[in-house]
């Protein structure tokens, strides 16, 4: 069965761009959130196996959905989207519960190792 | 990647953040301490980077990368200095405008706006705010 994936970004550009390294990889995107409330509501109906989440974004931050996220689902495996310069948000994110993160710009390859790592992961 | 499809989404996203900006900078000219303006003129800037670095618009990038950390300062005191940072992000609006309509007449990445830039990392440097080194995302 194929991995289910949250996209959570307030950026259509970049939910796309993930999308479309993801899905031709046997992952399939279960829906995608412009914001971090969209994200945990997401979470809560879906329950997918993997979450991308971006950092900033309006209503409630990445980290704010994180916490929510972790929560509802302590195993819940997040994947936290950074820009270079926010390595303090994410060890925030980390220690809040994300698993791994990914930086833009994407690099496909990066991110498909990522996603697969933290699906292999024994939580 | 589609990059003709990406760069209309681009421009139309960042279009989009440009106007929210623009609303935000004169609500900011009503209200120094409007701490959710502060907040959109940064989400702005910061999705405008990640775009622009997506596509290689490097000129475009580091704009929006100055003003986003020009940001942090008033996002951490929940006001901006009126008369002092308003001109600059004025500026800084009308710069990332003139590059992005480059963008949607040529195509192609704008020149960079040293300058500007450089305006930018003065004033965050003023704030406090330690320097980043040039071209760093």
């Amino acid at each position: 069965m194929k991995p289910r994936v949250l996209v959570a970004d307030d950026a259509a550009f970049m939910r796309h761009m993930i999308k479309e390294i993801i899905e031709p990889e046997g992952f399939e995107v279960v829906r995608e959130a412009a914001d971090g409330v969209e994200a945990v509501e997401a979470f809560r109906e879906l329950q997918p196996d993997v979450v991308t989440m971006d950092i900033v974004m309006p209503r409630s931050s990445g980290i704010d959905a994180v916490k929510k996220i972790v929560e509802l689902d302590p195993k819940a495996r997040i994947v936290m989207c950074s820009a270079l310069g926010q390595e303090t948000l994410v060890m925030e994110a980390i220690q809040a519960g994300a698993k791994d993160f990914i930086v833009k710009p994407f690099k496909p390859d990066a991110v498909l190792a990522t996603l697969k790592k933290v699906l292999e992961k024994e939580l | 990647m589609d990059l003709a499809k990406y760069r209309a989404l681009f421009l139309e996203e960042a279009a989009e953040h440009l106007a929210e900006m623009s609303r935000a900078l004169l609500e900011l000219e009503k209200d120094v301490a409007s701490s959710a303006s502060i907040d959109v003129v940064f989400r702005a800037a910061h999705s405008i980077k990640g775009m622009a670095a997506s596509l290689g618009y490097d000129p475009i990038t580091e704009v929006a990368h100055a003003l986003e950390d020009r940001m942090e300062g008033p996002r951490a005191a929940g006001r901006i200095d009126g008369a002092a940072d308003l001109p600059l992000l004025f500026r800084a609006l009308e710069g990332l405008e003139r590059m992005l309509a480059v963008v949607r007449e040529t195509g192609e990445s704008p020149a960079a706006d040293a300058e500007l830039v450089g305006a930018l990392a003065a004033r965050a440097a003023e704030g406090g705010l330690k320097k980043k080194a040039p071209g760093r995302r």
